[in-house]
């Protein structure tokens, strides 16, 4: 019986290796932020090879050395804010944006004693104050955007003062050297965990469903495998509607892959839901965040950036998902979600 | 500014640079050799060199005197030298020409020798084309990554040395610079009419090696904050991708670079 069992397992072992070496391939690179956790889910639950797609994840300690292997064809997808691949695409880069991993998710934290002083539902809270935050952050260029959707000239009635890691923020809003400062997760848990600051907003308060974190790929890989790109974002879809509705685990398996204190991830995503875990490539959001980010100086050219942006391949993989399960209400909202957005 | 203006300026700096390029005992088998021009450009390099900040920051740097920038480039294409400081214009015109160079950093442009390049946007970047870049022989052939920001971070050292010096030469007819500055770069590129229509978009980008600078600025900045006027102004005219990520999980190691 045993020899049996032996064999059976052996034969299993060998359909499993041959069926994961039969299926394309995609290196897939992030950075190890809580809401980019559906990689994680899709890995765990082994969506990306039910959908057909053999992923491998690899983990960057910056965008910019992500999208540099992403540059080099070390990678074939990656997950490295917004700001980086517009820089690398407006000089030249051929990276196209196929799907999104996270929105919102920035906060202003202050110190206790200033916070009635910056509380309310008003922008205006902030003209004349020292704000820090990390140059060319989500943070700070989603802020400018939202201070001038406020009508606030940012340059004149707000003085930034640039920084060039979040830590160095968090420290300076400790010290009461600037009145409030521009961090995203977990930093402003951690900072009120650790320091006793406050969240005084979140920016999504003042611009809702904001880009932040962006999946890019080759553009001419995503012309000649259409089908592996489509694949990979329906096992995001589905690692999407698992982090909806089963809470624990997703939990668990996020704290599992960072390593980061699970009350902070729960507290995070399921108690404040200080950001989304959401595959949509939100294309309205990369127009506005481009203009934003010219608007702040950081890129003078203009370009025709939407070229660079493919919402089909998501449409199509969020379709395929669809056709399998008609009636499932959380696909239906993503249906909705990308028809708004998109 | 006159050609022998020019001559007499890079004297004085040469006089009280006191040209000694710095030795110490750090890891590298050889020294690196790095080439400069006969240029007021130049003297980050000079300064650098005689000030010990090549030596601060653990980088052996034996100077290498050129007369002309078609012979620096020469000799960084002959593997006779491992990075040269030389004029801007004629390191685009070989980059264009298919020479795998890579600009790591900025210098000096000398101002006010033409009266018309604060009227006229194409003399200014006339005037712009002759000022002095850092450039290295592509990899494999470039120095490793640990040497060049260190190497970028003691050109910082010197620009901020020059700046604090009321009167010195940092405030004088040589407008420095030690950010490669792809935007200034891209607009030199376009002005000499170099990218062409058949290259691809990303050549130039491919060809200035920014994440050196951005290196070499996050190291400074990370050692003296937001403190430093000098620092904070590079710093936020600096086009550097930011860092992302919680500090539990970043894999980079600060004293052996990493990239923002």
């Amino acid at each position: 019986m045993k020899r049996i069992m032996a064999f059976v397992l052996s034969l299993t072992l060998l359909a499993g290796t041959a069926f994961g070496a039969n299926l394309p391939k995609l290196r897939v690179g992030y950075v190890p932020e809580p809401a980019h956790g559906l990689y994680f889910v899709a890995k765990e639950k082994g969506y990306f090879k039910e959908e057909g797609v053999d992923v491998d994840l690899f983990q960057f300690g910056s965008a910019a050395e992500g999208l540099a292997a992403l540059k080099a064809e070390k990678l074939d997808v990656g997950t490295f804010g917004t700001t980086a691949p517009l820089l690398f695409i407006s000089r030249g880069s051929e990276f196209t944006f196929i799907g999104g991993m996270m929105i919102g998710g920035q906060a202003i934290i202050t110190r206790p004693e200033r916070l009635a002083e910056l509380s309310g539902k008003n922008l205006k809270v902030y003209k004349g104050k020292k704000i820090g935050l990390v140059k060319l952050s989500t943070g700070d260029v989603i802020f400018k955007g939202a201070l001038k959707k406020a009508g606030i000239d940012y340059k004149k009635d707000i003085s930034f003062v640039e920084f060039g890691t979040v830590a160095a923020v968090v420290e300076a809003v400790k010290k009461g050297a600037v009145d409030a400062g521009l961090v995203y997760p977990p930093h402003f848990s951690l900072a009120e965990k650790n320091y006793g600051l406050k969240v005084a907003h979140y920016i999504e308060e003042f611009y809702p469903d904001y880009t932040c974190c962006r999946i890019v790929a080759h553009t001419k890989e995503v012309n000649a495998h259409p089908e592996t790109y489509r694949k990979f974002l329906a096992a995001l879809i589905k690692a999407y509607k698992f982090y909806k509705t089963n809470p624990d685990e997703t939990v668990k398996i996020y704290t599992r892959a960072l390593k980061i204190d699970e009350d902070i991830i729960r507290n995070e995503t399921y108690v404040k839901r200080v950001a989304e875990s959401n595959p949509d490539p939100l294309r309205k959001g990369i127009l506005d965040f481009w203009k934003h980010i010219q608007e702040a100086g950081y890129i003078t050219q203009d370009y025709p950036i939407d070229r660079h942006i493919n919402t089909d391949i998501y449409k199509q993989a969020l379709d395929s998902v669809i056709k399998r399960e008609p009636k499932d209400k959380i696909y239906q909202q993503m249906l909705t979600f990308y028809r708004k957005q998109n | 500014m006159t050609a022998a203006g020019m001559n007499i300026l890079l004297g004085v700096i040469l006089l009280l640079l006191n040209l000694t390029a710095a030795a110490d005992a750090s890891s590298q088998s050889s020294p690196l050799r790095l080439g400069y021009l006969e240029h007021p450009g130049s003297a980050l390099c000079l300064a650098a060199g005689s000030k010990g900040f090549f030596r601060a920051e653990g980088v052996r740097v034996r100077l290498v005197r050129f007369h002309d920038t078609e012979r620096g480039l020469a000799a960084l294409a002959a593997g006779g030298i491992d990075a040269g400081a030389f004029a801007v214009g004629e390191t685009l015109r070989q980059i264009a020409e298919g020479k795998e160079l890579r600009i790591i950093a900025g210098g000096g442009t000398a101002r006010g020798a033409d009266p018309l390049a604060d009227l006229d946007e194409a003399a200014t970047l006339e005037q712009e084309s002759g000022g002095i870049v850092v450039a290295v022989a592509a990899p494999p052939r470039a120095p490793g990554k640990e040497v060049l920001v260190r190497l970028v971070t003691a050109l910082i050292r010197a620009y901020q040395s020059l700046q604090k010096e009321p009167g010195g030469i940092g405030h004088g007819a040589v407008h420095f610079d030690p950010n490669p500055d792809y935007r200034r770069i891209e607009r030199l590129w376009r002005f000499h009419d170099l990218q062409g229509e058949k290259r691809p978009r990303d050549f130039l980008a491919n060809h200035v090696y920014e994440e050196i600078y951005c290196d070499a600025l996050d190291r400074l900045m990370d050692r003296t904050g937001t403190k430093d006027g000098v620092l904070q102004k590079l710093f936020s005219e600096a086009v550097c991708v930011p860092d992302c990520c919680p500090p539990v999980a970043k894999k980079r190691d600060k004293n052996k670079g990493g990239s923002r």
